[in-house]
């Protein structure tokens, strides 16, 4: 058998093949043209379907799609607040805070970034700054209520009471929100007006929001004033409430639930819920009190241990130049250096002169050794009437420093009948100074 | 009580908040539980890499415990909410070797490193599912990768690779979020150590095999302007007759073809340019269709039929050389110097058989010519691959030819020459029996 003579077409025809094949795919296989994605950038986030992480990654398409716009940026930020809020990963907080600087450079009158950057500013106690945003935010838009939030917050914060007064009044008139009753709430508490507080609370919850986190945070916030008025049971269900709404392990809840069980009298469940807690989210308040609850307990190497961690954070603070806050000036005052605290405190009075900076300064005064001067500051904090037990441990601490033993008596007395929750061990040096 | 009230934001945690932006603190924040796990399957056992990294405040909580003991609470966290399951039953991971380093980090403070080896043995498992519940509600960057194991073909939605370098730094890309991925599902198959997953998370799916190797460097190479284009389709030609050396690459049965038709350095020639052509288009063929049908099909799932079609065709071509054969030494008894019984169309179907099942690198380099844009480059490379595997066949089929000239015609040899057809027709049924016999689990 021979082999046919294999004829020119048929050495050609791979060829042809190859070419063509490699013509086709080169075509098909071109660089992508980018479709034009669902235009959600025009959208508030709130009203954008599924749960926050779902609204994420709608917007970040957005912006990907239309690069431009200040729209997508300023929704993307608000977004990330409220994940950083969620879960507490403070990496959302620097994103946001890039989404905002991105929307207004690109817009610098986008309504959403300024109340945006406003709020992130006084979340990092750049109370000026926050006010300035706020009230930028409102020249534009004097109708809405958001900007409201901003400026109120910095207000009290800078010790600004009757202009406060005033914003969440007028909040209050534009829109009955759960944000504006939580504002009415926190000035009434201010004051002294705990049952108004708690029922402006109430108001909040049953108002509602978007979010179960918002939910979860004023109903924690509910369980603080009916535990400050004495009502341990319906602290305990409002804490458990917020504690449901918050996914089964909102920390501020888990605190609360801790603060109830101190109030009842057993420090060992107590201790178990504030480091469950402090793990998930190791809030400073929650921390000391763990560290208080378990030196109280007698478990001083525990007390130790979690104060430890505690100055660790400061350190963190110290050198990323966090601005600091009067819970960190009496953190300083009670555990920690009171002759640092004081110079801090001065510190956190010129950058946020409220009743809670002047109240950490007068403490780190009283510990440095300088009573009279500490119970000068004391009063300060008292003067719109607060019934924080804390502030009247304070004063009565101070007095006594200052030799003024009746008024000691009258404060330390009321710092020990007002807040059944009140920290353990600071409940008990208070009784052994009236003894 | 203390409280503050900005709504939400919670001031309290402003204490946590400039730690992420200053570059001195840890990125996902100085009191993050970071974790990383990688999966590879292989048909007899998973293994599961585990890498932890803790930021300062949980290492300062740990700070009075020994190595040891830390170490013990890390193992003993993965051992209970690490879950492997294997074709829907769980199946318990062994922890091996654990290490533990303490790195430095902002502030003077410390943080902590963790890295446990965890295998199960499995055989051959269909489906592997991965739940990774370590550190519960922590903050922090949750991420499971996959790697390629050895035989087999993974087809997975775990991302195969890690943008956090082993946990050593995290993108702060301001439209990506910190990866919080708990959970990875794989596919398995027979293969030979193939993984198609996404690249990244969210990202298109592609393929990479568990030897990286020079066909696909040589691409990246090429796709990326570095090194002289010549020198690098040369080194597609060597890395082709190369990969023709490993096994399966059908050289048992052009050896075993051309010893029994008696063919000539023609024939082998011939048979070589069949293979470069039926390889090249076959790999161009299953290209067409991964990008056309990209949503719907993916190569690995053409896999076994090709090689189900491979094994047929061979069990053909063997059967009809053995029929003939027989009959011949049925009838034609006394002659011995009967004309070649080598047909083209023989010829070619051996050469279709043995070049229809493209080589998974050669995929490889086509998948990811299309994903760069590039697919003329990555084609001129397949095709200097094909030249080479053919290269590789056509030496060896010339060598046979050349064989079985030495063979001497008379003596015990001759009884040797005489039953060789037969024999490499039978060869050639038993490869073709073997390579169906593969196929037919995967395409069940």
């Amino acid at each position: 058998m021979t082999l046919t003579r294999p004829c020119l077409l048929k050495l050609v025809l791979p060829v042809l093949v190859f070419a063509a094949v490699v013509a086709v795919l080169a075509l098909v296989n071109r660089s992508p043209s980018i479709a034009p994605d669902r235009d959600a950038s025009a959208a508030d986030p709130a009203t954008l379907p599924g749960d926050t992480d779902s609204r994420i990654s709608t917007l970040q398409r957005a912006v990907r799609t239309a690069p431009g716009r200040a729209q997508g940026y300023a929704l993307l930020g608000e977004t990330y607040l409220q994940k950083a809020r969620e879960s507490g990963d403070p990496s959302y907080y620097t994103r946001a805070d890039r989404a905002y600087g991105a929307a207004l450079r690109r817009d610098a009158g986008n309504l959403s970034a300024l109340v945006g950057a406003g709020t992130l500013a006084n979340t990092r106690h750049d109370f000026r700054r926050g006010l300035r945003l706020g009230l930028e935010a409102r020249r534009s838009a004097p109708d809405l209520a958001r900007p409201y939030t901003v400026i109120a917050d910095a207000q009290i914060e800078l010790g600004r009471y009757s202009a406060a007064e005033r914003t969440i009044q007028r909040m209050l008139d534009l829109r009955p929100t759960l944000a504006s009753y939580a504002r009415a709430s926190y000035y009434r508490e201010l004051t002294g007006d705990l049952a108004g507080a708690s029922q402006a609370m109430r108001l909040a919850v049953s108002a509602g929001a978007g979010s179960p986190e918002n939910l979860a945070y004023v109903g924690a916030l509910l369980g603080d004033l009916e535990l400050a008025r004495g009502r341990v049971d319906a602290a305990a269900g409002a804490y458990r409430q917020a504690l449901s709404a918050g996914g089964g392990d909102y920390p501020p809840a888990l605190a609360g639930l801790a603060k109830g069980d101190i109030a009842r009298g057993r420090l060992a469940p107590a201790a178990r819920r504030l480091r469950a807690a402090s793990d998930l989210l190791p809030l400073t308040s929650s921390l000391t009190l763990l560290a208080e609850v378990e030196l109280a307990a007698g478990r001083r190497a525990a007390g130790r241990r979690d104060l430890e961690v505690l100055r660790a954070q400061q350190r963190l603070q110290r050198s990323a130049g966090t601005v600091p806050d009067a819970e960190l000036v009496v953190f300083e005052a009670t555990h920690g250096d009171p002759r640092r605290a004081v110079a801090l405190g001065r510190r956190v009075y010129r950058a946020a002169p409220s009743v809670r900076s002047a109240d950490a300064l007068g403490w780190a005064l009283t510990r440095a050794g300088r009573g009279p001067d500490g119970l000068v500051w004391a009063r300060r904090a008292l003067r719109l009437g607060s019934r924080d037990p804390l502030f009247h441990f304070h004063a009565g601490m101070a007095a006594r420093a200052a030799g003024e033993a009746g008024v000691a008596r009258r404060e330390l007395a009321l710092a020990l009948s007002l807040n059944p929750g009140f920290s353990p061990w600071l409940a008990r040096q208070a009784r052994k100074a009236l003894r | 009580m203390r409280r503050t009230l900005l709504l939400g934001a919670a001031l309290l945690l402003a204490t946590l908040v400039l730690g992420a932006s200053s570059a001195s603190a840890h990125p996902l924040g100085n009191f993050s539980i970071n974790h990383l796990t990688a999966v590879a399957v292989s048909d007899d056992r998973v293994d599961v890499h585990y890498m932890l990294d803790q930021a300062e405040i949980p290492t300062v909580g740990e700070r009075t415990l020994s190595r040891r003991e830390v170490l013990r609470r890390k193992r003993e966290e993965v051992a209970e909410r690490l879950h492997l399951r294997v074709d829907g039953r769980p199946v318990a991971l062994a922890l091996r070797r654990g290490r533990l380093a303490y790195r430095p980090g902002a502030a003077g403070l410390k943080t902590t490193r963790v890295e446990v080896d965890l295998t199960a043995p499995v055989r051959n498992p269909r489906r592997v599912e991965l739940h990774d519940a370590t550190f519960p509600g922590r903050v922090g960057w949750r991420a499971i990768v996959s790697r390629p194991g050895s035989g087999t073909a993974v087809r997975t939605d775990a991302p195969s690779g890690d943008p956090s370098d082993g946990l050593r730094r995290y993108p702060q890309d301001l439209l990506q979020s910190p990866l919080d991925r708990r959970e990875a599902d794989f596919r398995v198959r027979p293969g030979d150590g193939t993984l198609t997953a996404p690249k990244a998370e969210g990202q298109r799916i592609s393929t990479t095999h568990a030897s990286g190797d020079g066909l696909t460097a040589a691409f990246e190479d090429a796709a990326s302007g570095e090194g002289v284009l010549v020198l690098l389709l040369l080194a597609a030609l060597g890395w082709g007759a190369l990969h023709a050396l490993s096994p399966g690459h059908g050289k048992a049965m052009v050896a075993a073809y051309l010893v029994g038709t008696r063919g000539t350095a023609r024939h082998a020639l011939a048979l070589g340019a069949t293979v470069t052509v039926t390889h090249t288009i076959g790999v161009f063929a299953l290209g067409i269709v991964t990008l056309a049908l990209s949503q719907y099909v993916l190569p690995e799932d053409l896999y076994p039929w090709l090689t189900l079609a491979s094994g047929l065709m061979v069990l053909g071509i063997g059967a009809g050389a053995l029929r003939a054969r027989l009959r011949r030494a049925r009838h034609d008894h006394h002659h011995h110097h009967h004309p070649e019984d080598l047909s083209w169309g023989g010829l070619v179907a051996m050469g279709t058989a043995a070049g229809l099942i493209p080589c998974p690198s050669a995929l490889v380099v086509l998948l990811a010519a299309i994903s760069q844009h590039e697919v003329a480059l990555g084609l001129l490379l397949i095709t200097a691959f094909s030249l080479g595997l053919a290269g590789t066949l056509t030496a060896l089929g010339l060598a046979v030819v050349r064989a079985r000239r030495l063979l001497p015609r008379r003596g015990p040899w001759a009884r040797v020459a005489a039953v060789l057809p037969a024999v490499s027709a039978g060869l050639i049924v038993a490869v073709g029996c073997l390579l169906t016999a593969r196929a037919v689990p995967g395409v069940m």
